[in-house]
């Protein structure tokens, strides 16, 4: 099996690592923090993250100097960074791992990206389910105030910055940038319609830069050891690791630290100890609840942001959702629906009605009362979804079923003709109630 | 056009100004854009997804609502692309849509009906079961549908940008969002209906006139409402000569499209079942129902015989607040020169005469400012906390100048600031409130004019002499008794001064709490030397602006008996002045007045009810015109029926000075007639026919007799002769507690639903206020061991006037030791309040005054 240097998983693999502000400075921590304030530029420091090419680790994949970039320099009142660690995405538990074991190594990137974009205040809004985490870190920050690392004049410079955690109430569009904004601010998150964008009108509409937990980890180490060492792990575009969370039928399902860049195969056989035995891969979500089906043709596409778009897919939020051949692809695709249109949160059209309207043809189809015409129907309802919303929300609850429909359709039409889930046969009658 | 963006839409070249949204821009380009959740009110939401277009260079379709024009901008509207997305949206609002909209009362008017017409298939593809919510009511007035509802959000963003009751919000996610009260609470709110009319569906729907129309079958007539002095243009909507509903069009009128919940579910007195349709002749307490010819006949010849026997000015006359200008012009011609008496007045003598004279006195017109000041000024002043409840609309022009133009609103008065109830009450977005004790407006006023004359410097419009008459005006009042009166310290006094004194365009707004109450002339006089010294009045952009209840405040500014007679005829009638509302009912009294005419007034509730009453018993002849039984028309020996706002023709003045016409919707109820009808027909039985062949000739009669507006030479020396009049200042009655323990500073004044005696004939105000209770803090409440709805003794420490009984509520907004009750169940506390009237301009003070409560002692 491939071995590869860990960046982010590193410290919290060594034996006895507490993620304690003192096991973290053991470490090199807050190193990176003192080397900016000593003596490197706001503009610099961005250029530096710019430079590595470090792209985001939430979803998008926008490149993070650039964002920061955005900020504009001479704006008079507050800035905000907000980070975002409400990881609700299906699938995906790396930044969960991140912060209950190594809380300082996304503070610290906090901190940095906090001088290199002027921005006094910081939000980490936490999924709400997260208790641990969210006392993890209150404690960390706790730590870092009495250290004098947090608060005003910053290791004796003229940088202060208060940090304050904000749990989420439970809802998966906050991880959505807006809606996140929203819910800080006090109100139902709902996404707001952009432009304008956050890095203008973010939070109480002052310039903000939202960023992902793993994103921001990585900015001490980009700092320590240069943009180039950084931009040399990974692809050309896709630069560094990144930690990807594989679950389903494999034998060691968890967190893989990788470059960017290695092959689905890899991750699934080698890293993830291959498939439990007996059962056979059939498709691969390959970034999250969001992300378009991959099928087991897919196997050698590689693990970069580029080759998987190319694939007709999202490396999204690095969740890798591994399925048998013993899962029904329509129920699969159901079950992502049942959560979409829970998690659908009312403000435009095509997304609040489409999200039932998708979900009743589906139960319908999974329940054995489905038509030939409904999978008409789905491609045409997904269409009318897909890049009409206010946010992604609505192309991401579209991708399990256009791309099930693309390379699963024969299970779709099985299970209209035969008037039964083929792998559920006894399912109909319960599903017939809507 | 300040800057003119070009671009091309639907391939013509269009230019707009900078800023412009691409929804607005369309109309330009002659292209309609279909939409719901978008209102040129509010701030855009982008969520209904209907008005999206393909701009070039952009790979997505983008909601035009949201997106502003931009130089070279390419936009096209009428691409297959955009119309496939048009479609999907229709199916997606339709799927779930009722198939209502034969009983749906916003069918017909219904946006999703018409853009179904227009954008979707005839065929809907739609096989699911639909989603059903339950029928709810928002309280007695507001349906809620849900199944209609397109969840474009306006009701919730009106209510919360425009009204500020934040009462609405979504509740529940996803394809069960519904709009709601918060977790089902009751609604908070004003009832101002906005959220009815803004909603492009039937999900939410009028109860007051459920079903009982479709809204092609109405008849649309344009009219002002007659509930205050803001003079709101509001359509009339009837059929045959039954008044279904009132609305309001955006954007249009003086309130600009919104109104109030007495302007949206008071009309309910038009049709009322007790309006009075027949003339009646009482005697000896029996009725009598006459023909107007008759009743014509009698009031002609009772008129002349009493001015044969004892001179004409044994007749007087009064002439209430719902009449036009050219009734009340017409009014005072027909008591004047025909029937030759001075004794005339009209409703402004209940303190709008107050705010007028003053105002006259110091400017020369009482027409200072506009709305539109309000909405740009970077200060208001408001010495009106009711406002919300008196003017809804002109608070809703302070609310926007706070909200959208970052205005800082600094409120007077004696109301709390406690924020859990009654979040549109006006002193909540007030950045400075002061809570004065109650009544004690004019001290405070003293206190701001000692210290800017302390302060000023002269200019070209503050002379040395006028700073320096000011300054010994106020020096023997010191800072320790303001305080010791009003509750306000120096430094606060400082700080208001400070910033009215020092903002770029402030504007000043009175309330009754001035203008009706003690001392209001005077107040309302040191008002204007406030302005001039803060250098905030003749200005472009600042101003003074007196609020009023009513509808034509603005047109009837000196009260009858101050005005000259008509230009032309000025040897034909009296030019002398004659008495006064309370000098009249004091003449009547004396046996002085032998004949009373009362025309929509009810002096018997308005001031001291037995004191009226019995002097009413010692006239021969009091004829009332009126649209109800009123106690005044009780006591009356011939009741005419009137003819209410909606039935006929004239012209409304607005306290801004605005006249407006006020039209027909229907025909008078029964056999009533306009007031001026009835003037012209008694004019014509005692032989003295005025001529006039149409309202409109009366109007302009009327606006030739009017003096010419001053000019600016004549302002300037007009305010410098204001300027150089002597000045003697002096504390007002000190209304603090005059040291018996427990009494209540208790205040009669109006509700959101309720403005006098008329809106208690609209059934849908009543809904809103179903009780008549006196409110009072709910510590208070606590303190004496009531609760809610309980009734409570009111007894008078002066007097002998004995004790009432009423029911309680409970009310945040009022400061501790306070009481309000609303004027319309004020008749019988009235007379235990203290009365006197303006030693100038005769204005009857009895709405405060100091009470003891007790708890009712419960017979077992």
């Amino acid at each position: 099996m491939p071995t590869y240097e860990k960046i982010l998983l590193k410290n919290m693999e060594q034996p006895g690592y507490t993620g304690s502000l003192s096991d973290y400075r053991k470490t090199g921590g807050y190193m990176a923090l003192e080397k900016v304030l000593k003596g490197i530029a706001p503009a610099e420091v961005i250029d530096t993250i710019k430079r590595s090419g470090l792209r985001g680790r939430g979803g998008a994949g926008f490149p993070t100097g650039v964002k920061w970039s955005f900020i504009p320099k001479d704006h008079p009142g507050p800035k905000y960074l907000c980070c975002n660690a409400d990881e609700s995405e299906p699938g995906t538990f790396k930044d969960r791992q991140l912060i209950e074991n190594d809380p300082h190594q996304m503070l610290e990137g906090i901190t940095i990206a906090c001088y290199a974009i002027g921005a006094q205040t910081a939000y980490v809004y936490i999924r709400g389910e997260f208790f641990l985490g969210a006392k993890i870190i209150q404690g960390a920050i706790d730590e870092l105030y009495q250290a004098q690392l947090l608060g005003k004049k910053i290791l004796g410079s003229n940088f202060n910055l208060d940090i304050y955690v904000h749990r989420g109430a439970g809802a998966y569009i906050c991880g959505e940038e807006t809606a996140l904004l929203e819910s800080i601010e006090g109100k139902r998150g709902k996404p707001r319609t952009k432009p304008p964008f956050p890095a203008t009108h973010g939070l109480y509409q002052k310039p903000t830069v939202v960023n992902n937990v793993e994103t921001l980890s990585n900015v001490p180490h980009i700092i320590n050891r240069g943009p180039e060492w950084f931009a040399a792990i990974g692809t050309a575009k896709s630069t560094g690791t990144r930690i990807f969370s594989v679950s389903g039928p494999v034998n060691r399902p968890g967190n893989y630290e990788v470059p960017l860049g290695i092959t689905f195969r890899e991750m699934i056989e080698e890293h993830a100890g291959g498939m439990k035995e007996g059962k056979r891969l059939k498709a691969i979500i390959p970034g999250g609840a969001s992300a378009s089906f991959f099928t087991s043709e897919h196997l050698d596409v590689k693990m970069d942001f580029e080759s998987v778009a190319a694939a007709g897919s999202m490396l999204g939020s690095g969740g890798v959702t591994v399925m048998d051949d013993e899962t029904c692809m329509v129920a699969a695709t159901l079950n992502l629906l049942e959560f979409f249109h829970h998690e659908s949160c009312g403000k435009c059209t095509p997304c609040r009605e489409g999200s039932a309207w998708l979900l009743q043809i589906l139960r319908r189809i999974e329940g054995g009362e489905g038509r030939r015409e409904d999978l008409a129907q789905l491609e045409q309802l997904s269409h009318r979804i897909e890049g009409m919303t206010i946010c992604a929300f609505g192309d991401a609850e579209v991708a399990p079923i256009l791309s099930t429909l693309k390379h699963f359709r024969a299970e779709y039409e099985a299970h209209i003709d035969e008037k039964h889930c083929p792998f559920r046969p006894n399912l109909a009658l319960a599903m017939a109630v809507p | 056009m300040n800057h003119p963006v070009r671009l091309t839409f639907n391939g013509k070249e269009i230019e707009v100004e900078k800023g412009t949204l691409l929804i607005e821009a369309a109309k330009v380009a002659g292209a309609e854009l279909p939409h719901f959740c978008y209102h040129p009110k509010l701030k855009y939401d982008a969520n209904c997804r209907m008005c999206i277009v393909e701009i070039e260079k952009m790979p997505k379709l983008q909601t035009s609502c949201s997106t502003v024009v931009a130089e070279g901008m390419v936009v096209r509207s009428n691409t297959d692309r955009v119309k496939e997305a048009q479609n999907g949206v229709m199916a997606f609002l339709l799927g779930n849509h009722p198939l209502d909209c034969p009983e749906c009362d916003q069918g017909g008017e219904c946006q999703l009906q018409d853009f179904a017409h227009r954008y979707s298939p005839t065929v809907g593809s739609f096989g699911e079961t639909k989603r059903v919510f339950e029928k709810e009511y928002f309280g007695p007035l507001i349906e809620k549908e849900m199944n209609r509802c397109v969840s474009c959000l306006r009701c919730v963003r009106y209510c919360d940008e425009v009204i500020g009751a934040n009462a609405l919000g979504s509740m529940d996610r996803g394809s069960v969002t519904e709009i709601g009260g918060f977790a089902h609470h009751p609604l908070d709110c004003e009832f101002c209906g906005g959220c009815i009319q803004i909603c492009p569906v039937g999900a939410l729907t009028s109860r007051a006139s459920m079903y009982d129309y479709r809204p092609w079958q109405v008849k649309k007539t344009d009219t002002i409402c007659t509930y205050c002095g803001d003079g709101c243009l509001m359509t009339m909507e009837t059929i045959d000569d039954k008044v279904i509903r009132t609305s309001s069009k955006l954007g249009v009128g003086r309130n600009e499209g919104d109104l109030c919940a007495k302007g949206f579910f008071g009309y309910g007195f038009i049709n009322h079942q007790e309006r009075l349709t027949r003339p009646i002749i009482i005697q000896n307490g029996k009725m009598q129902q006459v023909t107007w010819e008759w009743a014509i006949k009698k009031a002609a010849s009772d008129f002349m015989a009493i001015k044969e026997k004892y001179g004409p000015e044994a007749i007087g006359g009064i002439i209430g607040a719902h009449s036009t200008n050219e009734e009340t012009y017409l009014f005072y011609k027909l008591m004047r020169d025909i029937i030759g008496t001075p004794h005339v007045d009209s409703a402004a003598r209940y303190g709008d005469v107050n705010a007028h004279q003053a105002l006259n006195a110091a400017f020369s017109t009482t027409c200072l400012m506009r709305y539109e000041d309000i909405v740009g000024a970077d200060l208001i002043l408001s010495f009106a906390g009711d406002m919300t409840e008196t003017n809804p609309i002109c608070a809703i022009k302070v609310k926007e100048a706070v909200r959208k133009n970052k205005a800082k609103l600094i409120a007077i008065d004696a109301f709390n600031t406690q924020r859990d109830t009654y979040k549109s009450h006006l002193p909540h977005i007030a950045s400075l409130h002061l809570q004065i004790k109650m009544g004690t407006e004019g001290v405070v006023i003293l206190g701001l004019i000692k210290i800017l004359a302390s302060q000023a410097t002269p200019s070209p419009v503050l002379s040395a002499d006028y700073i320096q008459r000011m300054k010994q005006a106020t020096e023997s009042i010191s800072f320790e008794m303001i305080e010791a009166i009003s509750g306000i310290s120096k430094a606060t006094l400082g700080e208001v001064a400070k910033r009215y004194a020092g903002a770029s365009k402030a504007v000043l707004i009175v309330g009754s709490a001035i203008t009706r109450n003690s001392n209001g002339y005077q107040n309302m006089l040191n008002i204007a030397d406030l302005a001039l010294l803060a250098g905030q009045v003749a200005k472009e952009g600042a101003g003074i602006l007196a609020l009023t209840d009513c509808p034509n405040g603005g047109g009837d500014p000196s009260g009858g008996s101050e005005r000259p007679a008509p230009v032309g005829r000025e040897n034909a009638g009296v030019v002398t002045r004659g008495k006064t509302l309370v000098e009249i009912i004091d003449a009547v009294e004396r046996g002085e007045i032998k004949a009373l005419y009362i025309v929509g007034d009810n002096p018997v509730r308005s001031l001291p009810q037995k004191r009226v009453e019995a002097a009413f018993k010692k006239l021969d002849l009091l004829i009332c015109q009126e649209l109800f039984m009123t106690e005044t028309a009780a006591a009356a020996d011939i009741v005419l029926p009137a003819a209410s706002f909606a039935e006929k023709e004239g012209h409304y003045t607005s306290q801004e000075g605005e006249a407006q016409k006020v039209r027909k919707a229907i025909d008078p109820i029964g056999t009533s007639k306009p007031d001026w009808a009835v003037f012209s027909l008694i004019a014509e039985k005692m032989n003295a026919p005025f001529g006039f062949k149409s309202v409109n000739d009366i109007w302009k009669e009327r606006v030739l007799s009017l003096p010419p507006a001053p000019t600016l030479e004549e302002m300037v020396s007009h305010i410098d002769a204001f300027c150089a009049a002597p000045r003697q200042f002096i504390l007002p009655f000190a209304a603090s507690s005059n040291g018996i323990k427990d009494l209540f500073h208790l205040q009669v004044g109006k509700t959101l639903s309720h403005a006098g005696k008329m809106s208690t004939y609209a059934d849908g105000l009543n809904l809103i206020t179903p009780n008549q209770s006196i409110l009072i803090h709910p510590d208070d409440a606590e303190r004496l061991g009531i609760v809610a709805g309980e009734t409570i003794e009111i007894s008078f420490p002066n007097g002998d006037t004995g004790s009432i009984q009423m029911p309680i509520a409970l009310s945040n907004r009022l400061a501790l030791g306070t009481l309000f009750v609303p004027e319309h169940c004020s008749m019988e506390i009235k007379r235990g309040l203290p009365f006197e009237t303006d030693p100038v301009t005769h204005v009857p003070y009895g709405n405060y005054g100091q009470v003891r409560l007790s708890k009712v002692a419960v017979a077992v």
